[in-house]
């Protein structure tokens, strides 16, 4: 008998590959578009795209939890080979579900305990400590699952599969019924410096995508059962924040250099000029590389450099593009070097400044207004 | 109250018999409800059917059925008692499993409503936290679904303490060995002897409704009240 010689090559490429490859995987919701996947073994990506569009049904044909064809390995084990799979709890995997799934009849601290019992990575006990700490988890221990609010349940399946600590995590809009400031300020930074410590591939999905921006420098698109991507965030940002001009504000993600950081005052390098961020919830490393989101809603423009100022951040810019809002406002689409973001002004501010594509201003936006630090 | 030693042993002899056959139900009726709940095959339709049968079939029916089958003068009957040693009908061992018969369904239903209803989503929650079946099913579905266990338990003991015609059928009335309160009950109203069966059935009644009542503490899920408690500051 014969072999094929390129199935045999493709089914040893798919061996050697450490990451998550996943070839020609179709299940009802895509006979036509089979999907093809490839992602290393550690990093963290968005997964965002219309309602509809498949997202969850990836997830869970990625766990082995819905019927598919075709082929998922991870780390040289093969997960899914045409229609016969390997069973969910034997991947290496955690999946958090859009209603939490909270195991009922138990307290929260039952399930927290029963994640860390069957991780096979257990989390050290002063490392549980603090993230139930800092997830605003403690007061809620005692109380049975069912007594939780929708955020609250949500928090604590996310901190669940923390403490699972598995080596491909997969967040299915985790975070959607948590306060939206709280998430960019407190939670996502946590979650962040969580998987710095803890390298895993992460697919986060998320109908905010704030969120993604935040968390991952690339991004998955799915459309009506098609998967696109890897895709830089910044492409995807540039094209949802045209998308979302009716809403009220939005966050734009920015890349800086940490230069200090002294008693939560972080001082940051972006190109020539120097960013002051306090409220700093992490902890940071000089010369090291972060971001942080900027809502449109707190910046201000001004024609010439300011004097002395209570506000601390003052951004020479670009002007790229001047796109109306509803409501009276203007959006502003500014560039620092390489890097773009949104500003949203009235109509009346930019009529006096006389504001025009292509001309050089300054932006200014008070040290608290840095977002995800 | 005066109730008389027969009688005593009457209600002594019920109460055992509730309790093992609660006890068995419970080790097969855990299993099969699971199994059932997972089951995607057409005979899964006929296999719940059979497991209904008890709750519509007269209880002589079954009992007839089973006194057949016991029977010393089948070959069935001649079997089972080889194996077991001594006749199986008109005894204690013949009672118990006419009872686990009887009182399936009463096990096996509220046990696989509640595993329908959330056995889905939580072993697959379970799973996808690398948790075994195994353990999904001991250490989340079990747990989920305890009021579903506990009102099981309460109406399979109650329904078996009530258990008349099987017991007519393959029991018989011999005291301490098969004679069940339900028995003893009717057997003094064919006397005339109203005061005794008055005692007993009035120790039936309140068994039963304090059964119920303790089922009902036991099995009961967070409440409305509750969770209004916590989130109003309400006193529930």
């Amino acid at each position: 008998m014969e072999l094929s010689l390129p199935l045999f090559r493709r089914a040893i490429q798919s061996l050697d590959c450490d990451g998550l490859s996943v070839q020609g995987l179709v299940t009802s919701l895509n006979a036509d578009t089979p999907w093809e996947l490839a992602l290393p073994a550690q990093g963290i990506f968005g997964l965002t795209g219309p309602s509809g569009g498949g997202k969850s049904t990836l997830l869970a044909a990625l766990a082995g939890l819905r019927g598919c064809a075709g082929k998922i390995g991870f780390g040289g084990v093969a997960w899914q080979s045409g229609r016969r799979g390997l069973a969910t709890h034997r991947r290496d995997l955690s999946l958090a579900f859009q209603d939490s799934s909270l195991f009922g009849g138990q307290t929260v601290a039952d399930n927290l305990a029963l994640a860390h019992r069957y991780s096979r990575r257990p989390l050290a006990p002063e490392e549980r400590a603090e993230l139930i700490e800092c997830f605003g988890i403690t007061p809620l221990l005692r109380q049975p699952v069912e007594l939780l609010s929708g955020g609250e349940a949500q928090r604590v399946a996310v901190l669940r599969q923390l403490f699972s600590n598995a080596a491909v995590q997969l967040y299915d809009e985790p975070l959607a019924a948590v306060d939206r400031l709280q998430v960019i300020r407190k939670l996502l930074p946590r979650l962040r410096a969580f998987w710095a410590r803890h390298p895993a591939l992460v697919i986060w999905t998320s109908h905010d995508f704030d969120e993604i921006q935040l968390l991952a420098t690339q991004c998955l698109w799915m459309e009506r059962g098609a998967l696109n991507g890897p895709l830089p965030v910044r492409a995807v940002a540039r094209r949802l924040q045209l998308d979302s001009l009716d809403r009220e504000s939005c966050f734009s993600r920015i890349e800086a250099r940490v230069l200090s950081q002294e008693e939560g005052l972080l001082t940051l390098s972006l190109g020539d000029a120097t960013l002051y961020a306090d409220r700093v919830a992490g902890r940071y490393k000089v010369g090291q590389s972060i971001a942080f989101l900027l809502g449109s809603g707190d910046i201000g423009l001004c024609l010439e450099q300011p004097g002395l100022s209570s506000i601390l951040n003052c951004l020479a810019v670009e002007l790229r593009e001047i796109v109306p809002l509803a409501g009276g406002r203007v959006r502003l689409r500014l560039a620092v070097g390489e890097q773009e973001f949104s500003a949203d002004i009235s109509r009346l501010s930019r009529e006096r400044l006389q504001l025009r594509e292509g001309e050089r201003y300054f932006a200014q936006f008070k040290a608290s207004s840095l977002a995800g630090l | 109250m005066n109730i008389g030693a027969a009688d005593l042993e009457a209600l002594w002899l019920t109460l055992r018999l509730a309790a093992v056959t609660t006890l068995l139900l419970l080790v097969i009726g855990v299993p099969l409800a699971w199994k059932l709940s997972h089951w995607q095959s057409r005979w899964r339709h006929g296999v719940e059917v059979l497991i209904t049968l008890p709750l519509v079939l007269p209880p002589t029916v079954l009992g007839f059925y089973l006194l057949l089958l016991f029977s010393p003068n089948h070959a069935s009957g001649q079997w089972l008692a080889g194996v077991w040693g001594e006749p199986l009908v008109f005894s204690f061992t013949g009672l118990v499993i006419a009872s686990v018969i009887y009182s399936l369904p009463f096990m096996v239903q509220p046990l696989l409503a509640s595993f329908s209803q959330n056995g889905k989503r939580l072993t697959r929650a379970a799973a996808a936290l690398g948790m075994p079946p195994h353990a999904a099913l001991l250490k989340v579905l079990l747990p989920a679904s305890r009021p579903a266990i506990v009102s099981a338990c309460a109406l399979t003991f109650a329904h078996t303490l009530g258990e008349f015609g099987v017991v007519l059928m393959i029991g018989g009335a011999i005291p301490g060995e098969t004679q069940v309160v339900s028995i003893a009950l009717y057997q003094h109203v064919e006397a005339l002897e109203y005061g005794a069966a008055h005692r007993l059935a009035l120790v039936l009644l309140v068994v039963t409704t304090a059964l119920l009542l303790l089922a009902r503490w036991l099995g009961r899920a967070v409440s409305e009240a509750q969770r209004e408690e916590r989130f109003m500051g309400v006193p529930g």
